[in-house]
């Protein structure tokens, strides 16, 4: 969203942003994956066959309607 | 000047505001003594997101004010805190725990935030969390700005997420308590592998305008503290309507266990495998005495099963179709390959190709496993399982094994309590291999009172809540 802030706040905001970048203690090292970026792509579409799979082993009434509002 | 005695850093809620009504010192002093302590161990522990010490400190100086003219306005008046960073403060960087979103800021405060801000709470920092608040899916405990959330009782173990830095920040003394947030299991985990008392509210019970949306069906935000009691003290200036989140039930909570039923009414169910062949081996001793306190509280046990559905799969769909939904921005743009994990980088491009009728027909069968809860629900008023089946893994774990699957166990009551939109209480309950261990909680929606009365009864035999990591 766009916001307007005069030229102090974005100083601060800068500088706070500069305080926290150097507050982490090193920058996080993505760790060795055991897959390539294409192969951890494949992976995840597969995870989402399996569960379309899953769903569709699941029978349902044609009047079971979404979920949508929760009720004490 | 005042010094602050180092027990204070573990106090209750109650316990500092007792302190500060007597004037043992003023709010500044302890509000800079818990700021250069979240400033000094926060990073050490991969915690702190950012501090907010000046503007804790003005903030500090008008609560003193109040305090001298007798004007108390909350048991939480003066008491440090801090919040996940998936929630705004105006004029400040709110990062999300994600390197593209470092920058970010936003000109409001989320309303959890302004709704304590209101009570005389002071902001000391915002708390590190997991990117993206895990997003789809992740498998490294390092898929975080800030680096992998460290545990406070063994910086080589993981802290649990997504809600990582409030957990490590309650558990440490950095601060009194936290917000943080929960989509399917992030105020829970770090609850249970920290040592503190969690508590994930009835969905649509606290306001999430200013928080990080993941999923929109299934967010919470919800207090992480160091009792059940404090949870209660939170959740009662947090909860209620906010035309800003049209999801909000339009509810108050007001914290009451004094008016809760009797415990001897109240039918606990359990799942007797979870405790013993599901449960790590090193947790099972520690698991048995807890179900062992629960019986002598009193409270009615039987034996239940949760409704069969393949909750896993129902709550993958619904988060990555809702993510990828709302993060499309940052997937087309190419910025998400930003992001430190391959997996939940992956999870969220492959998320954009979830077809409509898989997301519309997990929800579909969300409304089966609403109507199969409500009914459990008549005849049993808490569900009790372990929080996690085991102590916190190690920081290099893949995080992403795959779960056995029991039938007659409670191993799925996070994801289906979710589903449910049900609330769930987070209490330490012993250790295993020197790491905390807890067990969950979880009752018919909007029933929080009977959770927290359970969780005090818990904790006045107990005293687990009460354990301190070894912290320097």
């Amino acid at each position: 969203m766009a916001i307007k802030l005069t030229r102090r706040e974005i100083a601060t905001a800068l500088s706070a942003s500069a305080v926290l970048l150097a507050q982490a203690p090193a920058p996080p090292q993505p760790q060795n994956s055991p897959l390539s970026p294409d192969d951890e792509l494949k992976a995840a579409r597969d995870s989402i066959r399996q569960n379309s799979e899953q769903l569709a082993k699941f029978p349902l009434p044609m009047s079971t309607e979404p979920a949508t509002r929760f009720k004490a | 000047m005042a010094t602050i005695p180092d027990d204070i850093f573990f106090a209750t809620i109650i316990e500092i505001n007792q302190k500060l009504k007597a004037k043992e010192f003023s709010v500044r002093e302890l509000t800079k003594a818990f700021s250069e302590r979240l400033e000094r161990l926060g990073p050490r522990y991969n915690a702190l997101g950012l501090s907010l010490r000046q503007q804790a400190d003005r903030e500090a100086r008008d609560v003193d004010g109040d305090i001298k003219r007798e004007r108390f306005r909350s048991p939480l008046q003066g008491i440090p805190f801090g919040a996940k960073d998936l929630l705004s403060y105006a004029k400040q960087p709110t990062t999300w725990g994600a390197r593209p979103y470092a920058g970010q800021v936003f000109d409001y405060t989320a309303t959890p935030l302004t709704k304590l801000a209101k009570t005389g709470a002071i902001l000391i920092g915002k708390l590190a969390m997991v990117e993206l608040a895990g997003g789809p899916s992740y498998r490294y405990a390092n898929a975080s700005l800030t680096g992998p959330g460290l545990n406070p009782w063994d910086r080589t173990r993981w802290s649990g997420g997504s809600s990582s830095g409030s957990g490590i920040a309650v558990a440490a003394g950095l601060v009194t308590f936290a917000l943080g947030s929960e989509t399917s299991g992030s105020i829970l985990t770090p609850s249970a592998f920290c040592g503190i008392t969690g508590l994930r509210p009835t969905y649509g019970l606290v306001s999430r305008h200013g928080a990080m949306a993941l999923s929109w069906t299934l967010d919470k935000i919800g207090p992480m503290c160091r009792s059940a009691e404090d949870c209660g003290l939170v959740l009662h200036e947090i909860a209620g309507a906010d035309a800003r989140d049209p999801a909000t039930a339009g509810k108050s909570f007001y914290y009451a266990p004094q008016f809760s039923r009797d415990l001897k009414y109240i039918r606990v169910g359990f799942a007797p495998v979870d405790f013993d062949d599901a449960a790590e081996p090193s947790a099972r001793p520690d698991f048995a005495k807890a179900l062992e306190t629960i019986r002598s509280l009193g409270v009615q046990v039987t034996e239940v099963k949760l409704p069969e559905f393949p909750y896993g799969p129902i709550i993958s769909t619904i988060i990555s179709s809702e993510a990828a939904s709302i993060f499309e921005p940052l997937i087309r743009s190419g910025k998400v390959d930003e992001l430190v994990d391959p997996k939940q980088i992956a999870g969220l491009k492959a998320g954009l190709e979830i077809p409509a009728a898989d997301y519309l027909k997990a929800m579909r069968i969300r409304s089966l496993i609403q109507s199969a809860f409500s009914d459990l629900l008549d005849n049993i008023d808490v569900l009790l399982a372990p929080s996690r089946l085991g102590p916190a893994p190690k920081i290099t774990q893949p995080l992403d094994r795959p779960t056995i699957d029991r039938p007659a166990s409670l191993t799925a009551l996070i994801p289906a309590g979710n589903l449910a939109g049900l609330p769930a209480l987070s209490l330490p309950c012993g250790f295993a291999d020197g790491m905390p261990i807890a067990i969950q909680l979880v009752g018919r929606p909007f029933t929080e009172n009977t959770l927290l009365a359970i969780g005090r009864d818990f904790q006045a035999r107990t005293d687990w809540h009460r354990r301190r990591p070894p912290v320097s």
